[in-house]
C-alpha cells in the first residue's frame, strides 16, 4: 500500500489553501483564522500520520514524482517531491509542532487584532516548510528554503510597529540570505558539475558515494562547504548566528514552530540529505563538525548570562543546533537527526512554556520574575520537564539523542567529545538558573522589579494566573512527546538509526559517554542550584571575581558590534564614496558633455522656451539626412 | 491555420492606440470622465489581442505566420557605372513577432493599460496626456514589432518625443531639466543607432529581384537581409539574381562590423542604461509622472535591451562573444554600483532607480552567458522586471497622491492605515529582490545558471548582489511601511477600488511568472534555439 506516500503532495497544499483562503478573508473574519489554520494543519498532520504508517510497511520504497517546471533545450529544472523514511519523519515533526502551534495561538493571540493575518502566515510558514522538507531535489529545496526564510521574516516583524522588530526581521532576512546566496552558489556549481546537470538527491548520493572521480575532491570540497554555509545562515551556526537571538522580537509561538522545532532544523535537514556530499570531502566534514562543535559550547556560555527569558532558550537552540551538526561532521548523519527529532518537541515545550509565562507576567525579563511555580502549575510542571530533557536527564528525550552524539564524539574525536561536555555543563547550568530565577523562589514585588517595571504595573509575578487551556493543552502534549521521544533510539536499540538509514539497526553502548553525559549534567543542575537556589549573592561574587568575563558574556562576545562596524558602517562608507563619484565624477562628465555639445544645448534652450514642435522636426531632419546619407554615399560609389 | 493569420493582425495592435487618440482628439477637452474612459479602452483593447496573438503563437514556425510587408516608398537611383544591375533604395513597412518580441508585446500593453488607470491622478490638460500617453503605446508597440531597420528607427523615435513631452509637462518641479537631459542623451543614443543602421543597410541591407524592368538591386532595411547577409557572406548566390550573372557587392570588414557593433552597444547600452550613461534616468525616475515612470522603467528601458539583442547579439554575435566578459564585467558593474547607491538613497523613487541599473545588470549577465539559459534568463528578467517596477511606480503614484511625499525618513508605519497597499508594496519589494515563488527570481536564477558556465567568479560575485538587493530593497519598504505611523498619516485612506485593480493584475502576471515560468520560457525559447543556431552557425562558418 502506497497510496498516502503518493498522495503526499496534498501535505503542504492543505496549508497553503488555508493561507489564500485567509488572505482573501481579510483580517474582519477573526474566528476563521483560529478555525481555518488549525484545521488545514490537523488535516496536514493527519496525512502524515497515514503516511508514516506506510513507511513502517516491510515493503515500503521510496516514492519519488517531479515535473518538469523551465525546460530550456538540454536543460530541465524541476520541482518534485520524494517520500522517504527521513521526510516521513520530519513531516510528522513540523506538521505535529504546526497542530500544537496553532492551538496554543488561539490562547495567546486571542486580543491580536491582525490574528487572521497571523494565521494566514503560519499557514504558509506550514506551507512552505512541508515543500522543503518534501523536495526531491536542489532547486526546489532552495525555493521552498527562501519561502520559510520570508515566513519567518513576516513573523518575525509581526508587531511591525516596534522598532526592535522591524530592526529584527530584516536583520534575520539579511543574514540568512547570506548564507542562502552561498547555497545558490553550491547550486549552481552543482548543476554545471553533475552529469545530465541533475539537482535530485537520488542522483546526487549515487555520484558522490561511488566517487568514481566524477567530481574531482576540490569541487567537492568547494560544493560541501557552499551547502554547509546555507546551513549555518538559516540554523544561526557561528558566526551567521547573530539573527535568531533578536528573531525573538516575533510572537512566542512563533519562536517555538520556526526558531526552534522546525525552520532553523532546515539546515541540518539539508545537510542529512546532501550527506554523501560531506562524506565525500573529509575536510569539509571537519570544518563541520568543528563549527557545530564551537558553536555549541560558545552559544551555551552566552545563554548563561542574558537576562531575557526567549533569548537564553535562543542561544540554547543555537547551541543545540550546534550539537546536530556536530554529529553531522562526525558521520553520523542519523544522530543529527535523531537529536533534531527530539529538540523539536522538547524546545519547542519550553518556548511555549515561556510564552505561557510572558502571557502571564507581561515581561520577558527572568530577573523580574520568581515564584510562579504556586501560580502556574501546569506551566511548571512542564516546562520543568522540558528543561530537564534539555540537560539531557535520562530517561528524557534529550538524554538519548544527545548522548548519541557523545558516543559518536567519543569514538572519533577526543578533543570534541569534551568540547560536547563542556556545553553540556553550560547548558544544564543555564536551564537550571532560569527555572530557578522563573519558577522558585517569592515572587517579586515592586521593591525588587523597580517601581517604573511593566510587570508591576500589569500586577507583577504575584498576580500571575495559569494560562487558558487552549494553551495548557499544547503545552502537556509536548511534555509527553518530551519524555518519551528519545526511546525510539537508545544505546542498547538503535532503532531510528537503522529504519533511517535503511541498514542493521546497532547498539552502540558506551558507558563512558553515558556515565559522563549524565555526571556534567548532574555536576550543572548542582551548580545552579547552589549558585541561583540557595544564596542569591554567588552570581554577584562571580562578577565582582571577573567582570570583564560577565561583560563579554553579557554583550554575547561582540559580535554584533564588530559586524555594525565592520559590514553595515562599511557598506555605508562604501555608499558614500560611490555616491560622490556618481554626483561629482559622472556628474561632472555629463556636464561637460553637454556644454560640448552646443547644439544639444541650444535646442534645449528653446524646448525650454516652449518650442514642442522642435523635436519632432530634428526627427524628420533625421529621416532626410539619413535618406540622403544612403543616396549620396552610392551615387559617391 | 488560425484566424488571426488571414488578417493583418499586427497592424491592428498598432492602429488600436493611434484610433483611440483620434477618438479622443474628437472630446472635448472638459469631459474628463469620458477622456479617461477612451483611453483606458483604447489600452485595454491591445491587451485581448495581444494575449489572443500569445496564446495562437505557433511554436512549430516561430512566428513566421505573422508577417506583414509592403513598400512603402521606392527611391530609384540611376547609375551609370553599374551594367549589370538597377540600384533600388526601398522603404519598406514590415512587421513581424518572433519568441523575443511576443512577450516584450504583452508586457507593453498590459502595463500600458495599468499605467491608463494610474493617469487617473493626472490633473492638468488631461486629453493632451492620453494623446502623447497612446502615441507612445503605437510607438512602443511598433518597436517591438518592426522588421525594417528605418522601421524601428521611426517608432523609436515617437516614443522618445512622447515622452519627452509627458515629462516635461506633466513631470514634477524639475520636469523641464529633466525632459530636456532625456531627450539629449536619448537623442545621442538614437543618432548612433541611426549611424549604425546606416551603415548596415549600405553593407548587408541589400537583395536582388528579377522585375519587369530587369535585375534589380534593392537596398532596404530589411531586417530579414541583413541578417541573412551577415550571417552567411554567400547566402547572395541563392538570391534570384544571382543566376543572371550578378556579382556579390557584399563587403563588411572587420573593421566596420566592430563599428557598427560598437555604436549600437553603445547607442542601446544609453537606453538600458548602462554604466555610466545611468544619469538621465535617475532623472525620470524622481520627476516624471508615476504613471509614466511606470511605462519608461517598465517598458522603455526594455527597448534597449531589446534593440542590443535582436541588433547587436544576433547580427554581431562573433563580435559580441569577443566582447563577452567586457559585457560581463558591465552587467556586473550595473549590478553592484546600483544595489550600493540605491542602499544610500533616501529618496524611494531614486532607491527604485538604482534598483532598476542593478537589475539591468543581470540582464546583461545573461546576455554575456552566451548559451541558450543565459539568453532566456535575460529576457525573462526584462518582462519581469518590467511588471515589477510597472507595480513598484503604480504604488508609488498612489503613496505620493496621499502622503505628498516620498522621502523615506517622512514616511514610516503606514502599513497601520493602508495594510492593502502595505502589503502590495512588501510583495513588490520581495519580487524584486528575488523572492522565490516570484518573477524575479526566475530571471536571475537562469541568467546567474548560464553565466557559471563560462564565468564562475564572475557568478559569484554577482550572488552577492542579491544580499545587496535583499538589504536596500527591505530597508525601503519596510521604512515605508513598519514602524510607528506618523500623526499625520493617521487618517490615510488605504487604496480605492481603481487602484488596487492595476496592482491585483501586475502582482498576478509576477505570481504566474514565477511559479510556472514555462508560460514564458516555452515561448521564448522558440526563438532563441533558432537564435543560438545562428550564433554557432556563424562562429563555425566565421
Amino acid at each position: 500500500m502506497d497510496f498516502y506516500t503518493k498522495s503526499a503532495w496534498v501535505i503542504p497544499l492543505i496549508p497553503l489553501a488555508a493561507f489564500l483562503a485567509l488572505t482573501a478573508l481579510g483580517r474582519n473574519y477573526r474566528k476563521a483564522g483560529v478555525i481555518i489554520g488549525t484545521f488545514a494543519a490537523l488535516a496536514s498532520f493527519a496525512m502524515s500520520v497515514l503516511v508514516l504508517v506506510e513507511r513502517f510497511g516491510q515493503d515500503a520504497v521510496d516514492y519519488n514524482y517531479s515535473f518538469d517546471w523551465i525546460r530550456i533545450s538540454g536543460y530541465t529544472l524541476e520541482i518534485g517531491f520524494e517520500v522517504t523514511n527521513l521526510t516521513a519523519l520530519m513531516l510528522i515533526v513540523v506538521t505535529f509542532v504546526a497542530l500544537l502551534v496553532n492551538v496554543y495561538s488561539a490562547g495567546y493571540m486571542k486580543n491580536d487584532e491582525r490574528i487572521t493575518v497571523f494565521y494566514g502566515y503560519i499557514s504558509l510558514f506550514t506551507f512552505s516548510m512541508l515543500g522543503l522538507v518534501l523536495s526531491d531535489n536542489m532547486l526546489s529545496l532552495y525555493i521552498f528554503w527562501e519561502l520559510v526564510g520570508v515566513c519567518s521574516f513576516l513573523l518575525v516583524g509581526f508587531w511591525y510597529t516596534k522598532p526592535a522588530a522591524k530592526a529584527a526581521a530584516k536583520k534575520a532576512f539579511i543574514v540568512t540570505r547570506i548564507g542562502d546566496a552561498a547555497l545558490l552558489i553550491g547550486i549552481l556549481l552543482l548543476f554545471w558539475y553533475m552529469p545530465d546537470h541533475a539537482l535530485g538527491f537520488t542522483m546526487i548520493e549515487s555520484v558522490f558515494e561511488g566517487q568514481g572521480g566524477i567530481i574531482a575532491t576540490g569541487i567537492t570540497t568547494v560544493i560541501a562547504l557552499l551547502i554547509f554555509l546555507g546551513a549555518v545562515g538559516k540554523s544561526g551556526q557561528f558566526p551567521l548566528h547573530v539573527w535568531l537571538p533578536d528573531a525573538m522580537e516575533g510572537p512566542t509561538p512563533i519562536s517555538a514552530l520556526i526558531h526552534a522545532a522546525t525552520m532553523v532544523a532546515a539546515g541540518v535537514y539539508l545537510l542529512a540529505r546532501t550527506f554523501p556530499i560531506f562524506e565525500a570531502s573529509l575536510f569539509a566534514s571537519d570544518v563541520v563538525a568543528y563549527v557545530g562543535g564551537f558553536t555549541a559550547l560558545f552559544a551555551a556560555t552566552i545563554a548563561l548570562a542574558q537576562n531575557d527569558l526567549k533569548r537564553v532558550l535562543a542561544y540554547s537552540t543555537i547551541s543545540q543546533l550546534g550539537y546536530m551538526f556536530m554529529a553531522i561532521g562526525l558521520g553520523s548523519w542519523t544522530g543529527g537527526i535523531f537529536h533534531l527529532f527530539t529538540h523539536a518537541f522538547f524546545k519547542a515545550l519550553l518556548f511555549l512554556a515561556a510564552g505561557s509565562v510572558i502571557h502571564a507576567v507581561h515581561t520577558q525579563n527572568i530577573q523580574e520574575m520568581g515564584g510562579l511555580h504556586a501560580r502556574m502549575r501546569i506551566t511548571t510542571a512542564t516546562f520543568a520537564v522540558g528543561a530537564l530533557a534539555l540537560a539531557g536527564i535520562p530517561p528524557l528525550a534529550g538524554f538519548w539523542s544527545k548522548d548519541a552524539i557523545m558516543a559518536v564524539a567519543l569514538e572519533q574525536n577526543l578533543f570534541l567529545f569534551a568540547v560536547g561536555l563542556a556545553a553540556a555543563l553550560c547548558t544544564a547550568l543555564y536551564m537550571t538558573r532560569v527555572f530557578v530565577l522563573v519558577f522558585l523562589g517569592k515572587p517579586k514585588t515592586g521593591s525588587e522589579g523597580g517601581l517604573e517595571s511593566p510587570t508591576v504595573r500589569a500586577g507583577g509575578a504575584g498576580g500571575a494566573k495559569e494560562s487558558p487551556r487552549t494553551m495548557t493543552l499544547p503545552l502537556v502534549v509536548l511534555a509527553l512527546a518530551a519524555i518519551a521521544a528519545g526511546f525510539v533510539e537508545t544505546p542498547w536499540n538503535g532503532w531510528l538509526g537503522g529504519w533511517l538509514s535503511g541498514e542493521e539497526a546497532v547498539a552502540h553502548v558506551s558507558p563512558a559517554a553515558i556515565i559522563g553525559s549524565i555526571a556534567v549534567a548532574a555536576a550543572g543542575i548542582y551548580l545552579g542550584w547552589r549558585f541561583y537556589g540557595s544564596d542569591r549573592t554567588r552570581p554577584a561574587v562571580v562578577k565582582e571575581a571577573a567582570p570583564w568575563l560577565a561583560r563579554l558574556l553579557e554583550r554575547k562576545y561582540y559580535v554584533d558590534e564588530a559586524y555594525e562596524f565592520v559590514f553595515v558602517r562599511g557598506l555605508r562608507a562604501l555608499g558614500t564614496l560611490l555616491g560622490a563619484f556618481d554626483t561629482y565624477i559622472i556628474g561632472g562628465l555629463v556636464k561637460l558633455a553637454g556644454s560640448a555639445a552646443g547644439i544639444s544645448g541650444k535646442m534645449a534652450l528653446r524646448l525650454q522656451n516652449g518650442s514642442i514642435g522642435t523635436y519632432s522636426l530634428a526627427a524628420v531632419i533625421g529621416m532626410v539626412v539619413l535618406a540622403a546619407a544612403i543616396i549620396g554615399r552610392r551615387l559617391l560609389s | 491555420m488560425s484566424i488571426l493569420s488571414d488578417i493583418p493582425v499586427l497592424s491592428i495592435l498598432l492602429l488600436l492606440p493611434v484610433l483611440g487618440l483620434l477618438v479622443l482628439l474628437l472630446i472635448p477637452k472638459n469631459r474628463h470622465r469620458a477622456i479617461t474612459a477612451v483611453a483606458v479602452v483604447a489600452t485595454l483593447l491591445p491587451i485581448v489581442l495581444s494575449l489572443w496573438l500569445y496564446t495562437d503563437f505557433d511554436k512549430q514556425q516561430g512566428g513566421a505566420t505573422y508577417r506583414e510587408d509592403a513598400v512603402w516608398l521606392e527611391v530609384p537611383v540611376n547609375h551609370e557605372w553599374t551594367q549589370e544591375a538597377d540600384i533600388i533604395f526601398s522603404f519598406d513597412y514590415s512587421l513581424g513577432i518572433d519568441g523575443l518580441s511576443l512577450p516584450l508585446l504583452l508586457l507593453t500593453t498590459v502595463v500600458t493599460a495599468m499605467a491608463a488607470l494610474a493617469a487617473i491622478h493626472v490633473k492638468k490638460r488631461r486629453k493632451a496626456f492620453y494623446a502623447w500617453f497612446l502615441l507612445l503605446e503605437a510607438g512602443m508597440l511598433g518597436v517591438f514589432m518592426a522588421r525594417d531597420l528605418f522601421l524601428f528607427f521611426i517608432f523609436f523615435e515617437i516614443t522618445l518625443v512622447a515622452a519627452y513631452f509627458l515629462i516635461g509637462i506633466w513631470g514634477y518641479y524639475n520636469r523641464e531639466r529633466t525632459a530636456n537631459q532625456f531627450l539629449i542623451y536619448n537623442g545621442i543614443g538614437s543618432a548612433l543607432m541611426l549611424i549604425a543602421f546606416v551603415l548596415l543597410v549600405n553593407t548587408a541591407g541589400f537583395r536582388m529581384e528579377e522585375t519587369a524592368r530587369g535585375l534589380e538591386m534593392i537596398y532596404s532595411g530589411s531586417y530579414a537581409d541583413i541578417l541573412r547577409n551577415l550571417a552567411d557572406p554567400n547566402a547572395w548566390v541563392n538570391l534570384p539574381g544571382a543566376a543572371a550573372g550578378g556579382t556579390n557587392p557584399f563587403e563588411m570588414s572587420g573593421g566596420m562590423a566592430w563599428t557598427i557593433f560598437v555604436l549600437l552597444l553603445i547607442g542601446f547600452g544609453i537606453k538600458l542604461p548602462i554604466f555610466p550613461f545611468h544619469t538621465w534616468m535617475l532623472k525620470v525616475h524622481a520627476e516624471a509622472p508615476p504613471a509614466v515612470v511606470m511605462i519608461h522603467s517598465g517598458i522603455l528601458l526594455k527597448m534597449g535591451a531589446y534593440g542590443f539583442i535582436r541588433f547587436g547579439l544576433l547580427l554581431f554575435p562573433e563580435q559580441a562573444r569577443e566582447w563577452a566578459v567586457a559585457l560581463a564585467t558591465l552587467g556586473l558593474i550595473n549590478l553592484l554600483y546600483g544595489a550600493v547607491l540605491a542602499f544610500r538613497q533616501t529618496e524611494f523613487k531614486l532607491v527604485l532607480a538604482y534598483s532598476s541599473i542593478s537589475h539591468m545588470g543581470i540582464v546583461l549577465l545573461g546576455l554575456a552567458a552566451f548559451n541558450e539559459i543565459g539568453l532566456q534568463g535575460a529576457i525573462v528578467q526584462l518582462v519581469s522586471h518590467g511588471f515589477i517596477s510597472a507595480l513598484l511606480f503604480l504604488i508609488v503614484g498612489s503613496l505620493y497622491e496621499r502622503t505628498g511625499t516620498t522621502e523615506l525618513p517622512a514616511l514610516g508605519g503606514l502599513a497601520r492605515s493602508m495594510p492593502f497597499m502595505s502589503g502590495m508594496l512588501l510583495a513588490a519589494g520581495l519580487a524584486s529582490l528575488g523572492l522565490p515563488g516570484l518573477s524575479g527570481f526566475v530571471g536571475e536564477l537562469l541568467s546567474l545558471l548560464g553565466l557559471f558556465e563560462s564565468m564562475r567568479w564572475v557568478t559569484a560575485a554577482a550572488v552577492l548582489g542579491i544580499i545587496l538587493t535583499a538589504a536596500y530593497m527591505l530597508r525601503s519598504v519596510l521604512g515605508i511601511t513598519f514602524g510607528e505611523r506618523r500623526e499625520e498619516h493617521a487618517a490615510l485612506r488605504d487604496a480605492r477600488f481603481v487602484e488596487a485593480l492595476p496592482m491585483i493584475v501586475l502582482l498576478a502576471f509576477i505570481v504566474l511568472l514565477g511559479c510556472y515560468p514555462s508560460v514564458l520560457t516555452d515561448t521564448v525559447g522558440v526563438s532563441v534555439e533558432g537564435f543560438m543556431d545562428q550564433l554557432f552557425a556563424t562562429r563555425s562558418g566565421g
